[in-house]
Order: structure tokens, then C-alpha cells, then sequence
């Protein structure tokens, strides 16, 4: 039968529609008659263990299960009847047999789909006079508690690491009654994921960590936010009580999230309320920080921006809402100033071009061939991960080309080359997919080059991508130039990763100019920092420390007290973070998604749009009058009408900077060191993902410079010399050094790619 | 999405897993993985397990479920299921000789408890537990198989049906 | 005819001696009037006074926190907080009863599924600001510590009703 073919049945004496092959539970599902059920999972493999969605079918002399019962034409279904209530009730007895009667200490209490089918279909009086059945819980890392004593085995979290994490952490261990859910051995459950095992548990035996005993379900209001951290725009539900967000949920969305979310939009809201948020402006008077009121803050802000003029600089936070952009943009426009960057990370600025995914965020798992070049997907934008990994399993054929090795959690072809050697890689595969050019005509093609040539040609929908490493890459523009090639000579799609929640959003409201170069190596008479610590947010930390320290007046909008942020500014205003600020952030595949602020501000903070705007008032610029952050969406959307993003870049560019030098630096961003609020994330900052700065290398390297694993030695570049332990990591190429960026120890360091030497301490 | 197509997780073969065993377990783990289709290496895991077991005195450490995964592309915790779900599995030492003895519904009802009675009293012993001289392990499993011939137990490779106390002290002490 | 009767019924008080009938009846009763403070009305198991917070024998606190108490108060007197406790048990920071609010209804008591929260026999109280009015958890802990023995005799002498 083939998969669009429809078949009527009966459910309690409903005739519904169906299509063939679908399980009876999705046919219910989709009519809206509820059976219940434990096991099944939309998203997950049907296992059918926990028997609970029996049901009576026509001519079948015993119950079936929903979930594993495919619909056939004119099949009768009886959902109520006493032959399936019975059954119901009695798996629910056998349920209950072992499952503690401890709802009252237990934080799924209260929206727990035990606790729900027990009401429907549980006895008040067990029949079971037996000893129940002890499990000792285990610790299985910073976000997630156990309760095992409570699992009902229905194997949810366990297909989950298998079948979307792609990693198989927990399992069941034992048989019957001694069955388990746990690593068996002890081990943290690392996935980036991991989180969603908490959701797709039924009871509760798997709850988040961080939330632990805080608040009832029943004490929650739900608000949809999007999330702040990378540019998949994920759909989420803030659960709010008395003010405060005490837990993020994912509200499904299918276009963009499905209903998964990251740990790091999970876990991120912890910070909110952290001891470093910032409450009250401060300004500096004679080297000394001291609390202001707003009022005298402002004016000192304004005086100093006014003495900026024209040569004022913005930088600001891809992770920055679209209505603060377009203020900010309009601010420094009013003062004459055209100078503001929101591609904090990007190394090389040699080109333009519209950074975009190229495509839907759904299309990403219909390619059936992709080459991501300088991206730890995975990582970086982890659903744009599990889609990617969606697409590998029906197929698709994936290639890295990667300054290091990824560890993946599905079958993929790996190039890893030093930094320098990148462009070479991707020349060779344009020149083995036909495309001519300067660079591309020296390349040298070996096999694989070939092999992924072919398959990229091949492939009905083929897809290029650019990851946040080869944005960083000081040779980002010919990177680009050659992906561009490449794409033109295979017929994909090119696209990029951007870097923040809002890097599309920022290029639509024209809040990038021509680069950081252009912004730092001649020092502004004054800066305006927008949710950016100088030594975790930039590209080149040493570089922007020097230009800040060196410009006349620094302002900076922060969420947080930060060393990094008091070293260079004369003032800091205090600006709502994520949950406390309406806006709109504009995802990768360009989907505008607005949000509202879910609680008040934290102490005397303000929305930065609400800011810039009294800004804009106090230095008597015109347009400045907006009395609702709609209002300035409005007006920014008009603005963007009809900008078009392309990836395209506007001129070839050839020229290879980074040469090969004995030792080349790479500085990815860890995925818990994005920004300032994940930083500030502690129970993210305890799991296995947060890396510490620390020098990676491989073996034999380490052996050339003298050095073993945990010994400290002295990283210098471009004249900065930094102490940090060293590590082996096997996963690095020859002739490169692992450091990464946005973590504290590398503050004073220069950008992300370039040449170090290391020497021992 | 059914069990069947359900998507597998992926594990990146171990560097230099083809020295793991020596040659001989190697030899009789491949010629298992050969009876299964090439991309289904990981069938072959209950007989290598069986195999390593054997080669390692009658148990199972963690190590060597690790090298088993590691041989079969597998994530540990796979061999650990396997391993901890079926009773034949031993993760701790056991002795030379383990005693396997049915309690089911068939031995029990033609005296099981008694055969079970006599050997804690013989070897001192409860069940699931080892002499302190490492010569026997007490084990009770589920149906064998061997209804016909109950109660029964089995020692090694082979089964001892129709058991009475006699027979079983002349089978215990028969074994060195 | 009528006004013959209440002629005569005027002329001898007759309504007269039967209200005195009636004091006089009492006059030689037993009395039932109680001497406040000095003597004491017999009080119901059941009453519902002061809020107090019980703990187990071993001095561990009943409370676990499960808010059923807070969610079911019609008068949204009770405030919780919680969070694990360093053992990590489900322990309450914060436990406010508003007696402002507080109704008296038993609710809370009703609802505590570790009998922790219950209202005793204390009715004599008084307060002098309005944030004594507010019972917080240390002060409910002391409440229940000064009449346990009174509570559990209440509490034993109900549960065959419950």
C-alpha cells in the first residue's frame, strides 16, 4: 500500500480517516479520542512495553496495542468498551504495584501522566501486600535528578539518547523485576540534549536538577519566549512564578524546534537571577565604580556621546532583539557615526555577503548530501544538529571539513586539517565538482574530495554550509568565495550557521558595517557595548581591550557585572536580560518570531530598547518617540522591506592570510561560552560541555614543545603570554593548539586563529 | 517510526580494537560476526560475550564488556543489557563449578526445595553464593527445558536429571 | 367571648406568672453560664484554631513541601518556598500563614497528606503589629512543640471519621 493512501475505521462507532500503515494511536491521536498511553511517543520508536493503550479490535480475540497496531480498512476499534477497560485497568494495577505512593515530595506531582491515568483507570486500594521495589538513584550529572524507585520502564529516555541524542547513555539494565534505568557504570549523561529526557519522562523519575523541589506545576503560568542563545529560534515556554522564571519547557513547533530544546536554552534561565546580574547603573568616578540613579547615569552617558559625535562605535550582541538593534543603528546614525557591528566573531571581513541558512529550517533534514565547512553543528546549533542527524539517517550523505575532529553522533565523513590548510581542502572538492578559479586550479583532489564532489552533485537537494569556526577563520572570504564556487558547480544550496540568536535579524536592520577591523584598529573617541564582554565576546579580546582602553568613552548595556566590562567602561547600565525583555529575533532560515517579557525587570534594569530610546530623547535626536517596542519593530520592518539576504559574496576573494606557521591557534567557542547569560548559567557551566580554557593538543606535538597532560605551560600570541594547563587531545591535527575562545583564562588572548608558540611555564 | 527502522546509534570504531583479544577468542568472535549480515555485526554480541566469559575463567568484567562493545561498534551500555538481562551472564567470580539449579513450577513441584535444602547443608552455602574454597557456586535459574527429567540441575555443559539428595552428593563429590 | 378571657387574663397576670414560672424554673437549675477566664467551655477534637507545624518523634519537621496546603487555601493565606535541604530531602524555607487572611476553614489541615500542618485548640492570641499577624514556620514549629501532646490526642480521637 503505498503512503498516501487513506483508510476508514471505526472507533467507538466514529468513523474516522486514516492513512494506511499509520498506527492505530496516531489515528486516535489525530481525531482527537484519547487512549492512554506510556511508551508511545510521537517522535520515538514504538516499543509497546508498557501495554497501557489496549484496545478492542473487531474479530481480535484478545486486546491490542494502539501503538503498535497498524490501521487497515473497515477495522473496528472499541476504546471503552469493558474488554479494553478491563485491560487498561489491569496494566494499570501492575503499574501501581511498584510505584511509590510518594506524589506529595515528587516535582512531577501535578502534571505526571501516571498520576493523570491513574485517576482515570487506577483502584483506590491496592491488592499488592508485598514488600515494593527499591531503587537507589544515581548521579547522572548537574542537570538531571534521579528517582528510579519511580520508573515504570517504559524505555523513553532510553530510545531518546538512542534515537535523537544519538548517544545511548542511559539504558536498561537487569531483567523483570531487577530491571534498571541507569549507566551501570557510574557516568554523567553528557548529551547537549539531555535535557528533553526530562519532558519525555511520564512520571517522575527523571526531573530537572536545577528545579528540584522549587515549585508545583500547578503554581506555574506559562509565557512562550524564543530563545536567546543560537539561530535556531527555538519555541519555548517560560514557566513563570511570583516574577520569577523558575523553568524553561519547549513548545513545540515543527517548522523550527519540533519539540526539543537544547540544554543550553533549557538551563540558560538560571542565570537571571544570578549573584553577578546587574541591578543598578554604575559609573566610574576617578577609577572607582560606584551605584547611580538612573537619572545622573544617563546624562553622564549622553555628555558622552555627544563628545563622540560622529566617531561614536557600536558593538553589540548578535543575541541582541531587533528592536534594540534598529535603535541602536538609528542612535549612531543620529550622531553621525555609520560605524556598528553586530559579527562580533567573524575573522575576516574581507567581503560581504548576507549570512542566512539558504534555506528552511526543515529542508535541512530533506538533503540528501551536505558539506559543512568550519562547523561543530552539533554544537553550535544543536537542533540544527538533530536535523542534520535526521537527514543522515534517511541517507544523506555528510561531510566536514573541520579544523578538528567532531565527535559524531552519526556516520560522517571527516576532513580535519590545520586552519590554513581549510580553503586547500575546500578548493580541491570545487575542483573535483568541475569549478575553475584561482586556488581552485592548484588544488590537489584526492579521493575523498572526489567521493564528496560526487555525492554533492548527485544529490537532488545538496546543501553547503558555513559554521561559526569558518566564520572565524581570518580567511572567512575565501572560504566563501570557494564554498560559493562549489555550490554554483553542484547545484547546492549554500547557506551559513550565523553565529547569535539574531544575526539575520541584524544584517535586515542594516546593524553591521564593515567590520571589526574597521571599528578597533583606529581607536573611536567613544564606544557603545551592546550585551558584549570585550574579553569573552570578540573575536580579537586583546585587540578590542586596546581600543576600548584607548577611546574616550565607553558605555556599555550589561546584564551582568563583569571584570572584562569594568576594566574598559565609564559606565554600565543595566539592561533586562532574556525573559525580561519584549523583542522579536529574526532566525537563521529568516523567520521573524516576536516574544513578550515574561517577568518584570530584576531590580532597577530596563529593557535596552527603552534605554536607547531615553538615550535618543536626551540627545534630542529626531524619531526617538516610541511608546511600545511593537512600535519599533514596526518601524524597523518597514525598514527592512525588501532587504534580500544572499550568501553569495559580493567579490572573489583569493588571498590567503594565515599562513602555515609552526603552531596555529584554534579558538572555537565552547558551547556553554556563547554569551554573557550562559555563562553566568551555573549548573551548565558544572556538565562535561563546559571547557575550561586549557591548551588541546595532540600527542606528538605536545612531545615537540616538551609537554605532557595537566603540566601548566605559556601560550603567546601576537606578545600576550597566558598561563594555561595543557591537555591531550587526540582529536587536533598537527601543528594546531586548541584554545578555545569565550572562556576566562583567555581574556587577554588575541583572535580566535593565529599563531602561538607555547613553551613550558 | 516502528522498532524495526527505528535509527541506530552510531559509534565511532575504536583505534586498534583488532589486538583486543587473544587470537583464538578473536578467531571464534569473527567466525560469529560472519553468520550475520556485515552492517549487523552487533548480533554477534551474546556469543562474543559467551566467548569472553569462557576465556576469563567463567565471568564478565567491565573491561571486558568495554572491549566487547569496542569490538562490535557498540555503546557499552548495549553490552551491559545484554549482559546483566540474561542469567548465564556471570559479573562477579564464580566458582569451578557452578550449579544451576531449576526451581521452576515442574522441579518444584517434585521437590526442588529438598535438592536445593541439601546442597546449602552440604557445601555451606546459600543461593547465588560461592564456597569458600572456589569449588562451587549455588545458582537458582527458571526452566531449563529439562521438565521431563525433574528436578534437575545443570553443572558446566551438562544436565543431571531426576535428582534425589544421594545422587546429587555422589554427583558433587565426582567433581574434582 | 374573647373579651372575657383576656379581661381575666389581664386582671390576674396570668402571662406575668408564667414568665416568672419560667425564671423561677432556672433560678433553681444548674447553671450553665461560664466564668471566662476563670472556667473554660468544653472544646470539640475538631476545633479549628491556631495553625501550628507538627514534628515527627525524632524532632524531624513533617513538612515536605508539597504545597497541597497552599493550592487548596480558599483564602490564599498560605506562602511556600522550598528547596532540597543540604540532605536532599523536600524541605520548605519559607512557610507564611496570613491570619489576616486566614479563614479558619481547616482546609489546609484536611489536605496535609503527612498531617504537618494543623490548626489546635490555641483560640487566645492577640497581635500588635500587623506582621505578627503573619505565622512564619519557626513560630508555627513552636506553636506545635508547646501543644503536641494536645494534637496528637485530637488527632487520634478523629481518625476513625476520616
Amino acid at each position: 500500500m503505498s503512503e498516501d493512501q487513506t483508510v476508514t475505521i471505526e472507533v467507538d462507532g466514529r468513523e474516522i480517516q486514516a492513512k494506511a500503515g499509520q498506527m492505530l494511536i496516531d489515528a486516535t491521536d489525530a481525531a482527537g479520542i484519547n487512549i492512554p498511553r506510556f511508551c508511545y511517543h510521537k517522535k520515538l520508536s514504538v516499543s509497546a512495553n508498557c501495554r497501557m493503550c489496549l484496545v478492542e479490535v473487531a474479530k481480535v480475540p484478545k486486546p491490542l496495542p494502539a501503538c503498535a497496531t497498524p490501521v487497515a480498512e473497515g477495522m473496528k476499534v472499541q476504546t471503552r468498551s469493558p474488554l479494553a477497560i478491563a485491560a487498561q485497568k489491569g496494566t494499570m494495577e501492575f503499574l501501581l504495584i511498584n510505584h511509590p505512593l510518594d506524589c506529595p515530595v515528587c516535582d512531577q506531582g501535578g502534571e505526571c501522566e501516571l498520576q493523570d491515568v491513574a485517576l482515570g483507570y487506577g483502584d483506590d486500594v491496592s491488592r499488592f501486600v508485598e514488600g515494593k521495589r527499591v531503587v537507589m538513584d544515581k548521579e547522572i550529572g548537574p542537570l538531571i535528578s534521579t528517582d528510579l524507585t519511580r520508573c515504570i520502564h517504559c524505555t523513553r529516555c532510553v530510545r531518546f539518547g538512542a534515537e535523537i541524542a544519538g548517544v545511548r547513555e542511559l539504558g536498561a539494565t537487569g531483567r523483570g523485576e531487577h530491571m534498571t534505568i541507569g549507566t551501570y557504570i557510574e557516568k554523567s549523561v553528557d548529551s547537549e540534549l539531555s535535557g528533553n529526557m526530562i519532558d519525555v519522562c511520564p512520571v517522575g523519575s527523571l526531573t530537572s536538577k536545577p528545579f528540584r523541589f522549587r515549585a508545583r506545576a500547578w503554581e506555574l503560568i506559562q509565557r512562550d519566549a524564543i530563545a536567546p542563545h543560537d539561530a535556531v529560534g527555538s519555541n519555548l515556554h517560560l514557566h513563570v512564578r511570583r516574577n520569577e522564571v523558575m523553568r524553561v519547557h519547549p513548545k513545540e513547533n515543527d517548522a523550527v524546534n519540533e519539540c526539543w530544546i537544547s540544554d543550553r536554552d533549557r538551563f540558560s534561565y538560571t542565570a537571571l537571577n544570578s549573584a553577578e546580574r546587574l541591578d543598578t547603573p554604575l559609573v566610574k568616578t576617578r577609577g572607582e565604580w560606584k551605584e547611580s540613579g538612573w537619572h545622573e547615569a544617563l546624562t553622564r552617558v549622553a555628555s558622552g556621546l555627544k563628545e563622540a559625535g560622529s566617531d561614536l562605535g557600536v558593538l553589540a550582541s548578535p543575541g541582541c532583539t531587533v528592536e534594540e538593534l534598529h535603535l541602536a543603528r538609528k542612535l549612531a546614525n543620529g550622531l553621525g557615526s555609520e560605524r556598528i557591528e553586530t559579527r562580533l566573531r567573524q575573522g575576516d571581513f574581507r567581503t560581504a555577503a548576507g549570512a542566512w541558512l539558504g534555506q528552511s529550517v526543515t529542508d535541512l533534514e530533506r538533503c540528501s548530501a551536505a558539506l559543512l565547512i568550519g562547523s561543530n553543528v552539533r554544537k553550535e546549533q544543536p537542533i540544527f544538529g538533530h536535523r542534520l542527524r535526521k537527514a543522515a539517517l534517511e541517507g544523506c550523505d555528510v561531510s566536514f571539513i573541520n579544523p578538528l575532529e567532531l565527535e559524531m553522533n552519526y556516520a560522517a565523513r571527516q576532513i580535519v586539517t590545520p586552519p590554513a590548510a581549510m580553503a586547500g581542502e575546500v578548493a580541491a572538492v570545487a575542483r573535483a565538482a568541475g569549478a575553475a578559479g584561482p586556488l581552485i586550479d592548484q588544488a590537489e583532489v584526492t579521493e575523498r574530495h572526489q567521493a564528496i564532489a560526487e555525492r554533492l552533485k548527485a544529490a537532488p537537494a545538496a546543501t553547503l554550509l558555513l559554521g561559526n569556526l569558518a566564520q572565524a577563520h581570518p580567511d572567512y572570504a575565501v572560504l566563501l568565495t570557494l564554498a560559493s564556487a562549489l555550490a554554483k558547480a553542484t547545484g547546492a544550496v549554500l547557506g551559513q550557521l550565523p553565529a547569535g540568536a539574531n544575526s539575520v535579524g541584524a544584517q535586515l536592520v542594516g546593524a553591521v558595517g564593515d567590520g571589526l577591523d574597521a571599528m578597533l584598529a583606529q581607536p573611536a573617541k567613544g564606544y557603545l557595548l551592546m550585551g558584549v564582554e570585550p574579553g569573552y565576546d570578540l573575536w580579537d579580546p586583546a585587540a578590542a581591550n586596546a581600543a576600548l582602553t584607548q577611546s574616550g568613552f565607553v558605555v556599555a548595556l550589561s546584564g551582568f557585572r563583569s571584570e572584562s566590562l569594568e576594566a574598559v567602561a565609564d559606565v554600565i547600565l543595566p539592561v533586562s536580560a532574556f525573559a525580561e525583555t519584549s523583542g522579536t529575533f529574526v532566525n537563521a532560515e529568516g523567520t521573524w518570531q516576536s516574544f513578550a517579557g515574561a517577568v518584570s525587570p530584576k531590580g532597577e534594569t530596563r529593557p535596552a530598547w527603552k534605554v536607547l530610546r531615553v538615550l535618543g530623547n536626551l540627545l534630542d535626536l529626531q524619531g526617538f518617540d516610541h511608546d511600545s517596542s511593537e512600535e519599533v519593530l514596526a518601524e524597523a520592518r518597514q525598514q527592512a522591506e525588501g532587504r534580500q539576504l544572499d550568501n553569495a559574496p559580493a567579490d572573489a576573494v583569493t588571498e590567503c592570510r594565515l599562513v602555515d606557521a609552526a603552531l596555529t591557534r584554534i579558538g572555537d567557542v565552547p558551547i556553554y561560552a556563547v554569551d554573557a547569560l550562559v555563562r553566568h548559567a551555573a549548573p551548565l557551566q558544572k556538565t562535561r560541555d563546559a571547557i575550561a580554557a586549557a591548551i588541546y593538543i595532540n600527542e606528538s606535538e605536545a612531545a615537540k614543545a616538551g609537554l605532557t597532560a595537566g603540566m601548566q605551560a605559556a601560550v603567546t600570541q601576537n606578545g600576550t603570554r597566558v598561563i594555561l594547563p595543557v591537555t591531550i587531545d587526540p582529536n587536533i591535527p598537527n601543528g594546531c593548539v586548541r584554545i578555545p575562545a569565550g572562556v576566562a583564562g583567555t581574556e587577554q588572548l588575541g583572535g580566535q586563529f593565529g599563531e602561538v608558540t607555547l613553551e613550558k611555564a | 517510526m516502528g522498532f524495526k527502522n527505528a535509527p541506530m546509534t552510531t559509534v565511532k570504531p575504536v583505534e586498534g580494537k583488532e589486538n583486543l583479544f587473544s587470537p583464538e577468542v578473536r578467531a571464534e568472535i569473527d567466525s560469529w560476526i560472519a553468520k550475520y549480515p556485515e552492517q549487523w555485526r552487533q548480533s554477534a554480541v551474546m556469543a562474543a560475550l559467551r566467548i569472553v566469559q569462557d576465556a576469563n575463567g567463567g565471568y564478565l568484567t567491565e573491561a571486558l564488556m568495554d572491549q566487547v562493545a569496542a569490538y562490535l561498534d557498540m555503546p557499552a551500555i548495549a553490552v551491559y543489557e545484554v549482559a546483566t538481562f540474561y542469567s548465564m551472564y556471570e559479573l562477579k567470580p564464580v566458582g569451578r563449578h557452578k550449579v544451576c539449579v531449576c526451581t521452576n513450577v515442574s522441579c518444584m513441584v517434585n521437590g526442588s526445595d529438598k535438592i536445593v535444602d541439601h546442597m546449602e547443608q552440604k557445601l555451606g552455602i546459600k543461593l547465588g553464593e560461592t564456597t569458600e574454597d572456589g569449588r562451587y557456586t549455588l545458582k537458582e535459574v527458571e526452566c531449563l527445558g529439562a521438565c521431563g527429567g525433574a528436578p534437575m540441575f545443570q553443572i558446566g555443559t551438562k544436565y543431571y536429571e531426576n535428582l534425589t539428595p544421594e545422587l546429587v552428593d555422589s554427583i558433587l563429590d565426582g567433581l574434582e | 367571648m374573647k373579651v372575657i378571657t383576656d379581661y381575666i387574663k389581664s386582671l390576674f397576670l396570668l402571662e406575668l406568672m408564667k414568665g416568672m414560672s419560667v425564671t423561677g424554673r432556672y433560678l433553681f437549675k444548674k447553671k450553665f453560664t461560664v466564668q471566662y477566664p476563670e472556667e473554660r467551655a468544653p472544646m470539640s477534637p475538631r476545633f479549628r484554631g491556631l495553625h501550628a507545624q507538627r514534628r515527627y518523634e525524632n524532632g524531624e519537621e513533617r513538612c515536605i513541601a508539597c504545597k497541597l496546603c497552599e493550592a487548596t487555601c480558599p483564602a490564599l493565606a498560605i506562602t511556600i518556598e522550598a528547596e532540597p535541604r543540604e540532605d536532599g530531602s523536600r524541605r520548605t524555607t519559607r512557610y507564611d500563614i496570613d491570619l489576616f487572611k486566614c479563614i479558619f476553614c481547616g482546609y489546609c489541615q484536611e489536605s496535609c497528606p503527612v498531617d504537618a500542618i494543623v490548626e489546635t485548640r490555641v483560640y487566645e492570641y492577640h497581635f500588635e503589629d500587623r506582621e505578627s499577624a503573619v505565622m512564619t514556620k519557626a513560630k508555627l514549629l513552636a506553636v506545635g512543640e508547646k501543644h503536641e501532646a494536645q494534637i496528637a490526642a485530637d488527632i487520634q480521637a478523629q481518625a476513625r471519621y476520616r
